[in-house]
């Protein structure tokens, strides 16, 4: 039996007395993967962002591997979950640098791999010398690209995937869906109105109706 | 050689060349007159008060008084460098105060001890104005340093947490803020630095000039003070900004909305 990774228990979130998140259950074990689909505006960010600890409950709690998320425990969630947020302008500098950097974290205590790294550049269609240019000069989908590298390198055991595919074409749109969901063992929360993300592995759930 | 006074009269002659600017003012409607007055006399109020109190303080030469007096600029520095940018006084006020304290005033005791070998470290002819001027320049850094972090933190707390997401510690994530605030608050000091004697001659080198000293040692004096002055400008920037860390942000990692004050 696989215990219960993330669990939701009728949580509330309200801003200004208004119920962004009314009342939310889910359960959720390791592997499995959901789809929280709705419009924008719904409150799927805030459902991810309450599992990190940037966004707090009016009521109800989240559960982490069986516990109750606190200020004490929130930061051994933070080594497990990475959140790739819809906003892709997160970052500054040479893209290199971005890497060394997130390496240099204790957490992320492990020698740079650029044979991956080159690897998983050349499987999203990104040019080797985008690595050496100014995050800023980037594209928006090439940027949402670096943010998924850079996701999938840490690595983690459940990733939060918040509309990570807004700004990419098609083809590429299903090249990134494929690498995740192909993952048997990753744990996946997807927020996204993008039906391409259904498919028979995958629980959607449908927020704000 | 001794310095030449400036008399009553010769002060309101002084004052005369201030027609300058209040008539320049007056014709093109700057609209700066009153508060010219206003700003004049208060700092002559000001000044003359501080000339009363020093020359109180300088006759006494009392260790503990001086002392004393230095931890009330401490204080009146913490302060205003809070109120300044709007963060709530009541929650920073000790921390900030404790950045200023050990920023300066270990930095002033060294210099007073090994650079000027002062026999009493606290004599107030050397002590006070020596501590003025590091504490008027690393709170003008503090200023700069402090305003340019949180408002950074403010407009782009998206980077902040998405740094925590990638699993950076609270430290780590805010690395590329506490290196922009530093590097904006030790600008001035280092533009200064490079425009010294020849630009500008900077108060403390003017001062021992026309108090008849030689230029050599007024050049010496000068340069032992901007190598303290950027010490401790970079010591309490960086502490004030640990310090503020350690107390403005929540146990999450979040920076606490109440210490903002409004």
């Amino acid at each position: 039996m696989t215990t219960v990774l993330v669990e939701y228990k009728d949580v509330t979130v309200s801003f200004n007395n208004e119920d962004i998140v009314k009342k939310f259950n889910l359960k959720l074990k390791k592997g499995e993967k959901v789809l929280f689909k709705g419009k924008s505006g719904t409150g799927k960010s805030t459902l991810l962002k309450l599992l990190m600890g940037f966004t707090f409950p009016s009521l109800g709690s989240i559960n982490f591997r069986g516990k109750s998320l606190n200020c004490d425990n929130i930061w051994e969630v933070r080594k497990n979950v990475c959140y790739i947020s819809q906003h892709s302008d997160v970052w500054e500098g040479p893209v290199i640098d971005i890497f060394k950097e997130i390496f240099s974290y204790n957490n992320n205590a492990q020698d740079l791999d650029y044979s991956k790294i080159d690897s998983l550049m050349n499987y999203f269609n990104l040019d080797k010398n985008k690595l050496y240019q100014e995050y800023d000069s980037l594209s928006g989908g090439e940027k949402q690209r670096i943010c998924i590298i850079l996701a999938i390198l840490l690595p983690r055991e459940i990733y939060l995937l918040d509309e990570i595919t807004s700004s990419l074409d098609n083809e590429m749109k299903s090249k990134v869906i494929n690498y995740f969901l192909e993952q048997n063992d990753l744990t996946l929360i997807i927020a996204s109105h993008d039906s391409q993300w259904e498919s028979n592995n995958i629980k959607v759930i449908p927020i704000g109706e | 050689m001794d310095t030449y006074e400036i008399s009553s009269f010769s002060l309101f002659l002084c004052l005369l060349l201030l027609l300058i600017p209040l008539l320049i003012s007056y014709y093109i409607k700057l609209k700066l007159i009153s508060k010219t007055l206003v700003t004049v006399a208060r700092m002559s109020i000001q000044l003359f008060l501080v000339g009363i109190f020093l020359t109180f303080l300088f006759d006494l030469n009392n260790s503990y008084v001086n002392f004393s007096w230095i931890l009330i600029m401490l204080v009146v520095a913490g302060y205003t460098s809070i109120k300044d940018i709007n963060l709530k006084v009541r929650d920073l006020i000790l921390p900030v105060a404790a950045a200023f304290f050990l920023g300066n005033v270990l930095v002033l005791l060294y210099f007073n001890h090994f650079v000027i070998r002062l026999d009493n470290l606290f004599e107030a002819r050397y002590l006070i104005p020596i501590a003025g001027m590091f504490l008027g320049n690393s709170l003008r850094g503090n200023v700069v340093g402090l305003s340019d972090f949180f408002r950074s933190l403010k407009h782009d707390e998206m980077s902040y947490t998405n740094r925590l997401s990638f699993g950076a510690k609270k430290y780590e994530a805010l690395m590329p803020y506490i290196r922009n605030s530093l590097l904006s608050s030790l600008q001035p000091t280092l533009a200064s630095m490079v425009t010294i004697g020849i630009v500008t001659l900077p108060g403390m080198m003017t001062g021992l000039l026309l108090a008849g000293e030689s230029p050599l040692l007024a050049v010496t004096y000068q340069l032992a003070i901007m190598i303290g002055i950027y010490v401790s400008t970079m010591l309490t920037v960086s502490l004030t900004l640990l310090m503020t860390i350690r107390f403005g942000f929540d146990r999450y990692g979040l920076v606490k909305q109440e210490i903002f004050s409004n």
